[in-house]
């Protein structure tokens, strides 16, 4: 006996496949993830249950998620935005320490009541990251020269630039640690509703709802679709798309930026030379899972505000390595390409007897 | 008929999400004839072909080839049973040469190690070796029997192919020939041609058939497939007629004429003869003065182009592809810089303005390559249909209407009879045929209600019934006062359609008439460079469509063509 498989091109993607992607993707990874669980005497079911039951029934669960949610859902945005119009804002990180860490410097350094200075801090932090694209942007529109390369490298010199600031001109003055002054309360995003999460969320939701908006109601939405879908007819129909390609790259960095001060204004408190979030890389598998909108953007945002909470809590609860986070999202961008394949394919699978002619193949799905 | 037919396709049907491409059709060919496949485009005459060729498997319906039941799997089962498919766009490897490209997936290992050779110096033990030899049947390769089989073909049928030579070296009709001996090689006995015309020059096609009558002589059976009536009549025996699916039926080509076949394929009459009304041509809209281009590799492709399109006159270039066709259609609606001269629409000198500006000035543009220029194929049919007219105030304002957006598209689609979109929130141009996406393209051009029109190609690859509707608007656009710039490697399409025809060779023209005055055999000698190179090379002419007197053309085929 042996296994047959055939692989068919797609005539078309049913519609349930190209919607059910990001569930799929999810599931599988999980589903993966699962024996890493068991690889470390660990069960899998106490494991999940411990990272989605626990982190979603108790309040402290729920406020770190929250928490964690609001930067990572406008990193999400960044890479999306960008996205749309068929560039890849790989640099986000990047874009989100520089916001960061001039959102902090405004917040140490100007004094003003809280109801201007938090805005303030946040303008500044956006337009950080949005200058931290502006090269990249201006590379591509002018020369053509890959967006993917100049904001991943960027990142690096952004890194660099952080660990220079907290080590130099922005150091607390009385410290030896590698670090900021704490921001005073009137530069720390107050929390909500007698709740103990951070209103880093309200604007995280409100950029979702403005996104959606952008893309899905205005003329300019149209646009940016319209070139991404294909740039060369989007040109001859006087679509100016360089213009297009300016916005969203600025937009992106921008969005960047603020998850990176939501970050400080919130969570930490000051900007040390070890706070290396990571959400800006996180959120290149959040607008993939995501790509089909902005509130799809926010889903994924969630379900990895989830998976970081639950991460670490399975960590201490079950002494399971943290890693095991790495190793969910690392399974979910696999199985995103995975599912790319899949999109274009059919796979049918027969058991072929050794002595008979082939078992007649179902017109399954796979 | 008392021999059996050699193939017989019985009750296929294919049924795709919301389409039945194929209804019980049958399709039976005989041993040696060629057999036209007639349909528009989405008669379901590819699908009825890509299951014969194993590529997909029919819901119902058998298949029997010399009186078996044949079960295709995939293309390896279609070849090993003895049929050959040449696709439309063919399935060579640019870099590979001839033979190579012939023997792909069908290796011989080297000399060496073949059964019953010299050892050629190897120990005999080495190469009987078992492990040694499927190695060697892997890693191995060996051209000279399968370059000997493939001259002996080549001689046989009359292609004058150099096995040595890499693809890319070749024009399109030896490209077409290569695919025909890939099949030859292979011994097929039916082999499946699929609108193989479509990238040919009259010339090529005329060549092409001549080689068909050669293989059908042989004992080959042919399967041609195509939507243009005049091929039928030209190289087909018997000829099968689809239309939305179902098979209309068989009939001897003997027996039918044009509009009979055209009535069964559109199911009604379809007029050959266009009604073209006297129109008093006004005032210039397009003035072109000394245009140079470059092309995509920044070289030039236009060297000085004068052309005046007035307002109600059809212009036609008539061209063999590639003499600047393009560069002069982009150029003239703004897509393409122009390095020299000056472009002046309705009498303002436009040189140097953006795309925007010539849309705006009522400029239209109906591109050579729907999908790469003429939409954006995974968007919907409602984006598509709005993409010159996104920036009008119908459509709202920073806010866009997208309800206006569908009323506005679905306006089109109804008044244009564009097919094949059930919904245009949810259907995508992709989905949509070339004849019914080339329609909602010409209907979003046209419903501009533009003063200059400039279409390159509007009916390449598109069935009868669509070209008649085209051709029909182009006419009655004509009448509303448009001036339209018609390139077109058509020559029938440039004689029917235009007042002034003009001839582009090389990035300049070359020729003007009229289609009173002209001299079909004239113009087919100024397409190819004027009068000397018919006398000098006559058949260069007839293979490749491009000049040979023109000593600085560096892939000129004449030059080392012919079997050494």
């Amino acid at each position: 006996m042996r296994l047959d498989v055939q692989l068919r091109a797609r005539e078309d993607v049913p519609r349930w496949l190209a919607y059910g992607t990001p569930v799929f993707t999810v599931l599988a990874a999980l589903a993966v993830s699962a024996l890493a669980f068991l690889a470390l005497n660990v069960s899998p079911i106490a494991a999940y249950e411990a990272m989605f039951v626990t982190t979603l029934t108790t309040e402290l669960g729920i406020t770190q998620t929250i928490n964690k949610a609001a930067p990572l859902i406008l990193a999400g945005l960044a890479v999306y935005l960008p996205l749309r119009a068929q560039l890849w804002n790989i640099g986000a990180e990047g874009q989100l320490l520089i916001g960061a860490a001039a959102g902090t410097w405004v917040g140490l350094n100007v004094s003003m009541p809280a109801m201007a200075l938090l805005p303030l801090m946040f303008v500044v932090g956006g337009l950080a990251g949005a200058a931290w694209t502006l090269v990249p942007a201006w590379l591509r529109v002018r020369w053509g020269i890959n967006e993917i390369i100049t904001t991943l490298l960027l990142t690096f010199v952004a890194v660099d630039v952080k660990s220079y600031l907290v080590r130099g001109p922005m150091q607390a003055e009385f410290g030896f640690f590698p670090q900021t002054d704490s921001l005073p309360t009137d530069a720390t995003l107050p929390t909500l509703f007698g709740f103990d999460f951070y209103a880093g969320i309200l604007a995280a939701v409100a950029f979702v709802a403005l996104t959606y908006l952008l893309i899905n109601e205005t003329r300019f939405g149209y646009q940016i679709t319209f070139v991404g879908s294909n740039d060369e007819a989007a040109e001859q129909a006087g679509m100016n798309k360089y213009r297009i390609y300016l916005f969203v790259m600025l937009a992106g960095g921008a969005l960047a930026g603020l998850a990176g001060i939501t970050e400080i204004a919130g969570v930490q408190g000051r900007l040390r030379a070890e706070w290396d979030p990571g959400y800006g890389w996180t959120a290149i598998p959040i607008a993939l899972l995501g790509r089909n909108g902005a509130l799809q953007v926010m889903l994924a945002a969630i379900f990895f505000a989830v998976i970081f909470v639950g991460g670490s809590s399975v960590g201490v609860a079950l002494s399971v390595p943290a890693a095991i986070i790495d190793v969910i999202q690392a399974l979910i961008i696999l199985f995103l390409i995975t599912a790319e394949f899949f999109k274009r394919y059919h796979v049918d699978i027969s058991i072929r007897r050794p002595d008979g002619p082939a078992a007649p193949t179902p017109e399954g799905e796979v | 008929m008392a021999e059996d037919p050699f193939l017989r396709m019985e009750g296929i049907r294919k049924e795709f999400p919301g389409v039945v491409a194929n209804d019980h059709v049958d399709l039976s060919v005989r041993r040696g004839e060629v057999h036209g496949l007639l349909g528009e485009n989405g008669a379901g005459k590819s699908t009825l072909m890509k299951i014969l060729y194993g590529l997909y498997s029919a819901d119902e319906g058998d298949i029997y080839l010399d009186g078996e039941v044949l079960d295709l799997d995939s293309p390896q089962d279609a070849i090993d049973a003895g049929i050959g498919m040449v696709h439309q766009h063919f399935m060579l490897i640019q870099r590979l040469s001839v033979a190579r490209n012939v023997v792909l997936g069908m290796r011989e290992p080297s000399k060496s190690f073949r059964d019953g050779a010299d050892a050629g110096g190897l120990l005999a033990s080495v190469g009987e070796n078992g492990l040694v030899r499927s190695l060697a049947e892997r890693f191995t390769l060996g051209l000279d029997e399968p370059e000997a089989k493939i001259r002996r073909l080549a001689e046989e049928y009359g292609f004058d192919v150099d096995v040595g030579a890499e693809v890319w070296e070749l024009d399109v009709g030896e490209q077409q020939r290569v695919e025909i001996l890939k099949a030859l090689y292979r011994d097929v006995d039916l082999l499946i041609l699929d609108e193989p015309t479509a990238v040919l020059t009259p010339n090529e096609a005329e060549r092409l058939f001549e080689t068909l009558r050669k293989l059908t002589d042989e004992g080959l059976s042919i399967i041609f497939i195509t939507h243009k009536l005049k091929e039928v009549k030209a190289i087909t025996d018997r000829v099968t007629v689809l239309r939305d699916g179902k098979d209309v039926g068989t009939v001897e080509t003997a027996d039918v004429t044009r509009s009979e076949l055209a009535r069964m394929m559109v199911g009604r009459e379809v007029l050959f003869q266009l009604e073209k009304d006297a129109v008093s041509t006004g005032a210039p809209v397009l003035e072109a003065e000394g245009v140079r281009a470059d092309d995509q590799r920044g070289i030039e492709a236009l060297s000085g182009i004068d052309l005046t399109v007035h307002e109600g006159e059809i212009v036609g270039v008539a061209g063999v592809s590639g003499n600047g066709q393009k560069e002069l259609a982009e150029t003239m609606v703004g897509v393409r810089e122009s390095t020299a001269g000056t472009i002046s629409v309705n009498g303002a000198d436009m040189s140097g303005d953006s795309p925007r500006a010539f849309i705006d000035a009522g400029v239209s543009f109906v591109p050579e390559d729907r999908h790469q220029y003429g939409c954006a194929g995974d968007l919907p049919v409602m984006h598509n249909a709005a993409m010159k007219e996104f920036d009008d105030e119908r459509f709202g304002g920073v806010r866009f209407d997208y309800d206006a957006l569908e009323e506005y598209a679905e306006e089109l689609v109804e008044e244009f009879d564009v097919r094949g979109v059930h919904d245009v929130t949810d259907a995508v141009a992709d989905d949509l045929s070339g004849g019914n996406l080339q329609k909602l393209i010409l209907a979003r051009e046209i419903a501009r209600d533009p003063d200059l029109l400039v279409a390159n190609q509007p009916t390449r690859g598109v069935d009868v019934g669509a070209i008649e509707f085209l051709r029909e608007r182009l006419l009655e656009q004509r009448k509303q006062g448009t001036g339209i710039l018609l390139l077109s490697e058509n020559l029938d399409e440039i004689f029917d359609l235009s007042d002034r025809i003009l001839v582009v060779y090389e990035g300049e023209i070359v020729y003007e008439t009229t289609p009173a005055a002209a001299d079909r055999e004239r113009i087919g000698l100024e397409m190819n460079g004027g009068a000397e190179s018919e006398s000098a090379q006559p058949e260069a002419v007839a293979d490749g469509g491009r000049p040979v007197d023109d000593g600085s053309s560096a892939s000129d085929p004449v030059g080392r063509r012919g079997p050494e």
